[in-house]
């Protein structure tokens, strides 16, 4: 006896309905199943009805089989995570005390959630996509922000297994299109990934991009090619059925649900598009995917990039060209070179020229010895009118803050297309009355106590902050900084000189943190100070300041530090 | 200069000659006379930071207002604290001359702005060089910094002409040759130091500068072409640029070779431009080596002699070490050992006092190029007599360090004998007895080492003429780093590494430095917790003698091993391990 399913057919209303059973013996059946008096049971005496009822039951049998192995695979593929987070927890709790231990744990756990979350997401929507509940939404995007958020999540893993990877955009008509990025952006992580985890070590991934037009619609070609371990004639006939995994040899624990490229095909049939896959055995795979996209012809924001002067300092040859010639295309006024060395010259000539430069292009540098936030903090602290957007395959998520701190305001993504760049760079000097001095910091609506003795020191830092359209009180000293805080008036932070007359910065402060206003233990408040004696500056944070500015006052400083406010 | 300026010079150099008088003698002598010194300094030092609290952090918090007069004598202020010659406080130097930096800036004072782009270029250079030869993103970042500041005042040679000041173009001209003392990138060096030698000879630019002391560029810039040709072999030089290093290598040496008595520090180096050139071959080379090095009288401490007994052994060292399948090479080992032998002697012998700082190179030479081998006398028995030579007041408290560290392994044994078998020396040895002296022993020499980096940093002068800044704590953060990599390199050191990599590391690896130092990797954490629990207790104390070893565990508790601290936390061991501290 085989436990399967039974196709049968309920007279009465029409409907063909399926019931479980321990036998194929349609005589059998009317024995084995009890109805309702309401229903009557037909079953068909001829022949070819017959055989289609045993070609659907063996169909059902079939995937009845696939769904055991897959829930076999599954069992094995949850447990392995949840085994690990069961275990580790229990290791963490056993070891309370030992905090670096218990981190160790946490951060265990936290990747194995990870992973059995992508694998309940994926089995989600195998349900959503069988059941017909997958909607696709249709949004506005840029191409550039597509590819680059592609190429950031799976980068990691390329560079993990130290794969030579080559990207290519060629024939990019439109980079204004319609689609659902969340699942666009899906079917080509899928499909990478598998080159990445489906190719040994070192191996060579090529992807690329393009796009035709057809049918008024703007046709998205995606091409990924790997030299990995390819498959089968026998394994690519069934390389879409769900729950199918390659077995190899040559790479061991290739995680997934061999639910991937079921999903992917599914998608990319639901957005009315195609997918192809050719593979050899040992010589690799290569999988071409054709999405038509509805398209916009965007608009390019130019105006207020003319008259302006832009500086591109970037080492990558190819990037370096693109930018030069989409410059060149919207006949814009810039100055090119590929080192720091170059930008700091041509900035010198610049300056002697009396000529303002208004933007810094920053991508690649060429030096070995120090980084690209070195170089950015630098250029920014000598040239603080300058706004610096990079130009990076970064993840923008990753470097912000640390790029903020650096004086970088704006990102632009790679891969470089022309009016990304363009409406970049206009976009970060679109508001005219921004002020590159103060970063374009806008504190309109805050208000920011200035506790200095100086007269001067008052009045400069007045000056500075004047454009960041800050409601600015200023207090004498520590005693009159405390009455002005116990007030009524609400200061959003509190820049506190250290050495002053009747009450010093550090009493001060520690009198506002104990004052039991509602806002004294969170207010910030900085410190002014040329003493930087490590002892003094952790003096300064026992007192409850959260961090110091050094004296004289370092505009550029000044405005990472109120950044944070 | 004003009167406090005058007085934290005249400070600083008393401290200095205080902790250099410190060393040497009768021990009894010598210790009291080190706690002697020690107090003496210590008031020295309050002084100090009360003078820079009171008058130079006030200026500078107020220098947008400060007159010209008061801006002058900062200069010559920071000149004297540091000349290039005699670098007594590069921390302060810096602090100041970032500080006009910003100044200028915000006032667009050209010409002020390229003077101390140099200046500022130059002290971090100099802040770097206490950390030579670590890895680490602060120190990349302080040589690039650096770069950056050169660069900057260097892209207006081409303004030369306009500029109308003198010694602003002097500026330029320095600060464009100093980019090549920032770089690592030897191409990079080679064509900076070229670009300068065609500037410096060219008569436009001396024609637009007749006052600036051209002949001293081209001189000094042959000398930092010529610093390559240890490395030239190394880099992927053109024809062109090798022919510039050796031009300057002969421009520099040559003169001096071939004097009738040529002075060894001119000679080695042209001998060594030989080798790199492939003019002569290794044996020729170390055989020359050999006779510099055995002519050297050894009762002679003028700078020839001290090079050829104490620097050339190391070089030596370093061929043989690079040289591994030259002929002779018994031969050359013994005759290495007998170098290092002379090199010890002649080390030992030194008078510190009439030149630490020259002392304090040689030391750093040493610790990190000294070639153990079989045959030569170990990195451990050369770096202990050294340490004991230099570390002057720093000693005294390794002393007490090295006694707790022995008590607190007898205790803990004592207590579970089991503790320690995670490191391995110490698990296989089944008899107790043996096992109680190997540990004792070994606690004591990782209470020795612990701040074995500090010896290359020279910061101790530092340290007791002042707090540390907040950039210099950070360099100081690195002596973890640096002694553990020297001790590590060598087999008779490498089992005390651990505990200087960690020692500073807090037991729950949420605080402390570096972040690098993961506990539960090393098989020698159980001695690291014990030497973070000892270099911290001994600290504390010399910081603040009043202070209670109770006291100073309890407020600290997080930092240290629970296990640690419940075996040790009853009257007795505290009693034992306070009056241990006290004998400091």
């Amino acid at each position: 006896m085989t436990r399967g399913y039974a196709l049968v057919t309920v007279k009465e209303e029409g409907q063909t309905i399926l019931f479980q059973t321990e036998s194929f013996d349609v005589n059998d059946l009317r024995e084995k199943i009890s109805f309702s008096k309401e229903m009557e049971l037909w079953i068909s005496g001829d022949d070819q009805q017959y055989e289609d009822t045993l070609k659907l039951l063996n169909e059902a049998r079939e995937e009845n089989q696939a769904k055991e192995t897959f829930l076999s695979n599954m069992s094995h593929d949850i447990r392995t995570p949840m085994n690990a987070i069961i275990g580790l927890t229990s290791l963490a709790k056993n070891h309370l005390d030992e905090k670096a231990r218990v981190a160790d744990s946490l951060n265990k756990i936290e990747v194995a959630s990870g992973h059995l979350l992508s694998l309940i997401n994926e089995v989600l929507d195998m349900s959503r996509i069988n059941s017909g509940r997958l909607s696709i939404n249709e949004e506005q995007f840029w191409l550039s922000d597509l590819l680059h958020e592609t190429l950031t999540v799976s980068k990691p893993q390329m560079a993990e297994k130290q794969h030579h990877f080559t990207f290519k955009t060629d024939n990019i008509l439109y980079e204004s299109l319609y689609g659902d990025t969340l699942r666009l952006r899906q079917i080509f992580v899928n499909i990478i990934n598998n080159s990445v985890k489906y190719t040994p070590d070192h191996g060579e991934i090529e992807v690329s991009f393009s796009q035709e037009m057809q049918d008024e619609r703007c046709v998205l070609c995606f091409r990924c090619q790997d030299n990995g371990i390819g498959m089968s004639e026998e394994f690519l006939k069934k390389v879409f059925d769900p729950f199918e995994r390659a077995n190899s040899t040559t790479i061991s624990r290739i995680e997934g649900t061999g639910l991937g490229m079921s999903i992917v095909k599914k998608l990319v049939e639901t957005m009315n598009g195609t997918i192809s896959i050719q593979s050899k055995l040992n010589e690799g795979t290569t999988v071409e995917i054709r999405i038509p996209l509805r398209y916009e012809k965007a608009a390019v924001n130019d105006k207020a990039l003319k008259n302006r002067n832009i500086l591109v300092l970037e080492n990558d040859k190819e990037v370096h060209d693109r930018i030069l010639s989409y410059l060149q295309e919207y006949d814009l006024s810039f100055k090119e070179t590929t080192t720091f060395n170059g930008a700091i010259s041509l900035l010198t000539d610049s300056e002697f020229a009396n000529e303002k430069t208004d933007v810094l292009l920053l991508g690649e540098i060429g030096e070995a010895t120090g980084d690209l936030f070195d170089v950015a903090s630098y250029l920014h602290k000598a040239h603080p009118e300058m706004t610096i957007i990079l130009v990076g395959d970064q993840d923008w998520n990753d470097i912000e803050y640390r790029a903020n701190r650096s004086g970088i305001e704006h990102f632009i993504p790679l891969p470089l297309f022309r009016k990304s760049l363009i409406n970049g760079i206009a976009a970060a000097l679109k508001d005219d009355s921004h002020d590159h001095l103060t970063g374009g910091l806008d504190l309109s609506g805050k208000r920011i106590l200035l506790v200095e003795d100086n007269f001067i020191n008052r009045e400069i830092a007045k000056e500075i902050l004047s454009s960041t359209k800050v409601d600015l009180d200023t207090a004498e000293n520590g005693q009159e900084a405390l009455d002005k805080y116990l007030s009524d008036t609400h200061y959003d932070a509190i820049l506190m000189d250290v050495q002053m007359p009747l009450m010093n910065g550090y009493e001060a402060t520690k009198a506002i943190r104990s004052s039991g206003k509602e806002d004294a233990k969170t207010i910030r408040i900085f410190a002014m100070t040329a003493n930087t004696f490590a002892e003094d500056v952790a003096k300064a944070k026992e007192a409850g300041m959260d961090s110091h500015i050094a004296k004289p006052i370092d505009v550029h400083k000044l405005m990472q530090t109120l950044k944070t406010i | 200069m004003q009167a406090y300026q005058e007085k934290y010079i005249e400070n600083i150099k008393e401290i200095a000659a205080l902790l250099d008088v410190a060393r040497g003698g009768d021990p009894e002598t010598e210790k009291i006379r080190r706690i002697e010194a020690k107090k003496k300094s210590e008031i020295l030092r309050k002084e100090n930071i009360d003078l820079l609290n009171r008058n130079l952090f006030t200026c500078l918090d107020e220098l947008h207002t400060v007159s010209e007069d008061a801006i002058k004598e900062l200069e010559e202020f920071s000149d004297v604290l540091m000349d290039w010659t005699t670098n007594l406080d590069c921390g302060i130097y810096l602090l100041i001359h970032e500080a006009l930096l910003t100044l200028y800036r915000f006032r667009k004072d050209r010409n002020n702005i390229i003077k101390e782009l140099y200046k500022v270029g130059m002290g971090l250079y100099y802040q770097n060089r206490s950390v030579q030869g670590v890895e680490s993103p602060l120190t990349h970042s302080l040589y690039f910094e650096a770069e950056m500041m050169f660069s900057e005042a260097s892209s207006y040679l081409k303004y030369f002409a306009e500029i109308p000041d003198e010694e602003t173009k002097g500026y330029i001209i320095r600060s464009l040759a100093n980019i090549a003392i920032c770089t690592h990138d030897l191409k990079k060096k080679v064509d900076i130091s070229r670009k300068v030698l065609q500037i410096v000879q060219d008569p436009y630019y001396q024609e637009l500068a007749p006052g600036l002391p051209w002949d001293v560029f081209l001189r000094r810039t042959h000398q930092q072409m010529s610093s390559n040709r240890a490395v030239m072999s190394r880099g992927n030089l053109s024809a062109e640029e090798l022919a510039s290093v050796l031009e300057s290598c002969q421009y520099v040496f040559e003169p001096e070779a071939h004097k009738g008595d040529p002075n060894v520090r001119w000679l080695w180096p042209y001998y060594e431009m030989e080798y790199s050139c492939g003019f002569v071959d290794i044996d020729t080379t170390l055989d020359r080596m050999e006779k510099l090095i055995s002519d050297a009288d050894e009762k002679q401490f003028d700078a020839s002699a001290m090079y050829a007994n104490c620097q050339l052994p190391i070089y030596y060292g370093t061929l043989l070490k690079r040289n591994q399948n030259i002929r002779n090479r018994k031969r050359r080992l013994d005759y290495l050992k007998d170098a290092y032998d002379k090199m010890m002697r002649v080390a030992m012998a030194y008078p510190v006092d009439d030149g630490i700082d020259y002392f304090s190179y040689l030391m750093t030479l040493i610790i990190t190029d000294y070639y153990e081998t079989s045959g030569v006398p170990s990195y451990k028995e050369i770096t202990t007599k050294l340490i004991r030579k230099l570390s002057g007041v720093s000693y005294l408290r390794s002393l007490v360090a090295q006694k707790i560290a022995s008590y607190l392994c007898e205790s803990i044994l004592s207590e579970d004998p089991a503790f320690f078998d995670d490191i391995p020396f110490i698990g296989e040895e089944k008899d107790i007895q043996r096992k109680k002296e190997l540990l004792c022993d070994y606690g004591e020499n990782c209470a020795l080492y612990y701040d074995f980096g500090l010896l290359k940093m020279n910061l101790e002068r530092l340290m007791r003429s002042r707090n540390l800044l907040e950039r210099e704590y950070e360099i100081y953060q690195l002596h973890t780093v640096s002694g553990h990599d020297d001790l590590a390199s060598r087999e008779s050191t490498e089992i005390y590494a651990d505990c200087t990599y960690g020692h500073h590391a807090w037991y729950d690896g949420v605080n402390g430095y570096p972040a690098e130092y993961v506990r539960n990797e090393s098989v020698y954490r159980q001695m690291t917790d014990v030497i973070a629990l000892v270099s911290y207790l001994v600290e504390a104390y010399d910081n603040d003698t009043t202070k209670n070893v109770k006291e100073i565990i309890q407020t600290e508790k997080k930092r240290f091993s629970p296990v640690l601290l419940a075996m040790l936390m009853d009257d007795e061991h505290m009693g034992k391990i306070q009056s241990l501290l006290e004998e400091q």
